[in-house]
């Protein structure tokens, strides 16, 4: 069983909002210093979905990571987990992709491991949420998907799938190779063993290039983006309190029901 | 690698202080540190003296993350009616090597594990070591849940609430009297400001200690770090005073912002990080015993800092502690000896060092400092006797002296305020 699960560095979603700043002119959000990044939690549950495959069939688990030297950390955590390989692609080129050259270069990495029975991918990625890339990849490579999994068991070489639905969920039978997106329903990744953090410590992670898995230039970076981000900006909220005073309840009760209709809340 | 040379337990500045040393020499080392990332459980008022840091990385200032140099210190004696301060400003401060360096612990100790792990050695985040792993008399590693690792020696750097120590048998509980509490805000101010506001340039920051009404007269004191782009602002008092007077030291905090002069210095700014922090002050005292077969105890675990009221420093002393461990590891490693005989070479290395001997120095400090006098008594005569020299009420003057002698008529005895000098001569 080969089992490749995608996984993303994102900034911690636990981060205190006071922690969080964008810069305004270039639509970036600015890391706080200090803090490293993380896993995504759903790629996290990614690789516990495949950990527990390889738990009750065996098999090996490869992680593969978009991004630059920074994300050994997070693929290093990955491994420390359970996984046996883990794999960076890192390229100047495939700067402000977006979701879509990230599936197509996520795709393009895979054909070059060549084999693989099931693909995991988290749901979406907490930092933009967006949901795209795993459809992206099956798109691309061909393959049978279905997202928002809770449960993903391998039997008799075929895969069976739970999904989440808004009012329960859909079970899904699929031939392999195939595509699953995992969703947070599938419970808690498990955290890395100490053990599990020595052997990651020292593990190759090879790093591939644009062109190593034969990236199609037109595909991917800024000028491939098929959106464009206008505006990224911290929401802030505005709370008011007012003490409405008055001789009795009537009066009280008089004045704040002026006041509603001066907001035209009251409707 | 099924085994070790050493285990630190603990990633602050003694724990990677000694894992760096012993790295460096190409010892197998392991460091297990119980926050997510190294830095996310870190604390401490905000500011290093010494050269310390700068023997384990030469230079560190130009590549480290450092907010501001320490180039000014303030004391000042806080009341209701007014404060008190000295205010000392240092140019020579501002020259390489420099004496005081204002940091993030959060940022700094991430960019110190990085080093540690260039060295060489594993750092093993996010798990907290339940217990040592004891043969005979030998300690022989670590015990995580039900894994077991193993090493030829371990080093504890786990902090002041040093849970390892005690179970290892080195020292004995913990009472309230021997205890600070610290709890600390960072507020988030522009650069612009901060400078503006307290008079700074480029690099240059201020060390600030207050004593008096921000701990309700409770021993202690209140501290402000100005760094890059924000204000390290705290307060920290002594536990069994706390729990006496029933207060907690958040309240203190709150009421020491709301402070005329402390208002001043951080309004508009927002509050962005809150840690709170125990400090073993007893000094010489409470140090555990710091070795025993096959273990070393380090930094605050092995209660090594100094407190006098003027001076308030516990990293060098971590990092200086770290470092002889790892030296005395490097030793015992060479003679394949880890027992307890070889190991006291490390209590020799810091007797031989600043680090015990500023506690001998400073023996007396302890217990000085649990005088109430100085948090309340004192703050309020000083800053009385300022009010009147300073006062001009149109009434014909009297001397300096017998001003003096007024203030402190009916509040305390000249013998005992003679007795509380030769004590304080004594202590710091």
């Amino acid at each position: 069983m080969e089992i490749i699960v995608c996984i993303k560095q994102i900034l911690d979603p636990d981060l205190p909002p006071a922690k969080f700043m964008v810069d305004k002119e270039r639509n970036k959000v600015i890391p706080p210093e200090g803090i490293p990044f993380v896993i995504n939690p759903y790629d996290a549950l990614a690789v516990e979905a495949a950990l527990k495959i390889k738990d009750e069939k065996g098999g090996k688990i490869t992680v593969i990571t978009i991004g630059d030297k920074s994300t050994e950390d997070i693929v290093r955590k990955a491994l420390a987990m359970g996984a046996d390989e883990g794999l960076i692609i890192s390229d100047t080129i495939f700067e402000e992709s977006d979701s879509f050259a990230v599936g197509y270069i996520l795709a393009q990495g895979i054909k070059k491991i060549g084999r693989y029975d099931l693909i995991l991918c988290g749901r979406q990625a907490a930092d933009w949420d967006n949901g795209v890339v795993g459809s992206v990849v099956a798109e691309y490579l061909g393959i049978p998907i279905v997202t928002r999994a809770k449960d993903v068991k391998v039997v008799n070489g075929r895969v069976n799938v739970e999904r989440v639905t808004t009012d329960g969920f859909e079970t899904f039978e699929l031939e392999l190779p195939a595509l699953i997106t995992v969703s947070s329903e599938l419970g808690q990744a498990r955290l890395p063993s100490g053990w599990g953090i020595i052997k990651a410590a020292s593990k190759e992670i090879p790093i591939w290039s644009g062109k190593e898995i034969e990236t199609d230039i037109s595909k991917v970076g800024k000028k491939a983006s098929r959106n464009q981000l206008m505006r990224l900006i911290i929401p802030s909220y505005e709370r008011r309190c007012e003490f409405i005073t008055g001789e009795d309840l009537h009066e009280i009760s008089a004045k704040l029901t002026s006041k509603l209709m001066e907001r035209r809340i009251h409707e | 690698m099924d085994r070790f040379d050493a285990i630190v337990v603990g990633a602050g500045p003694a724990g990677c202080a000694s894992a760096l040393v012993m790295a460096k020499a190409g010892l197998k080392v392991l460091v297990f540190e119980r926050g997510k990332y190294v830095g996310a459980k870190n604390m401490w008022g905000g500011a290093f003296f010494g050269p310390q840091i700068n023997y384990l990385f030469p230079n560190f200032w130009e590549e480290a993350p450092v907010e501001r140099l320490v180039t000014r210190h303030v004391i000042s004696f806080l009341t209701g009616k007014g404060s008190v301060s000295v205010d000392f400003k240092s140019t020579d401060f501002g020259i390489p090597p420099y004496n005081g360096f204002i940091l993030l612990r959060a940022k700094f100790d991430l960019w110190m594990a990085k080093q540690v792990e260039k060295a060489g050695a594993i750092l093993a985040t996010g798990l907290k070591v339940d217990d040592l792993l004891v043969e005979g008399e030998k300690v022989k590693g670590v015990k995580i849940g039900k894994e077991e690792f193993h090493s030829d020696v371990v080093i504890l750097a786990e902090g002041a609430n040093s849970l390892l120590t005690q179970k290892a048998g080195l020292r004995k509980e913990f009472s309230s009297e021997d205890i600070k509490q610290g709890v600390k805000e960072v507020i988030q101010l522009s650069r612009k400001t901060i400078e503006e506001r307290f008079n700074l340039k480029g690099n240059e920051g201020v060390a600030m200690e207050f004593v008096g009404l921000c701990t309700r007269g409770l021993p202690g004191g209140g501290f402000l770090y100005t760094n890059k782009e924000s204000l390290s602002l705290g307060v920290v008092a002594q536990l069994s005073d706390l729990i006496k007077n029933r207060v907690k030291t958040l309240d203190l905090l709150e009421e020491f912002k709301t402070h005329p002069e402390i208002g001043k210095l951080i309004e508009g700014g927002q509050t962005v990080e809150y840690s709170a922090h125990l400090i073993p002050v007893a000094g010489l005292g409470m140090i555990p015993r710091l070795y025993r077969d096959g273990l070393l105890v380090t930094g605050d675990a092995g209660a090594l800092l100094l407190g006098t009221g003027l001076i308030l420093e516990g990293a060098n002393f971590a990092i200086a502690s770290g470092m002889a461990a790892a030296e005395t590891v490097k030793m015992a490693k060479e003679r394949e000896d880890f027992s307890q005989r070889t190991l006291s070479h490390y209590q020799q290395i810091l007797k031989e060092s600043f680090v015990l001997q500023d506690l001998e120095t400073f023996k007396k400090a302890p217990k000085f400092l649990k005088n109430a006098r100085i948090y309340h008594l004192y703050p309020e005569l000083i800053v009385e006797m300022a009010e009147k020299i300073f006062r001009n009420n149109g009434e014909p003057r009297k001397g300096t002296f017998r001003m003096v002698r007024e203030v402190l008529k009916g509040r305390i005895s000249i013998w005992q305020l003679f007795s509380d000098v030769m004590k304080a001569r004594k202590a710091i």
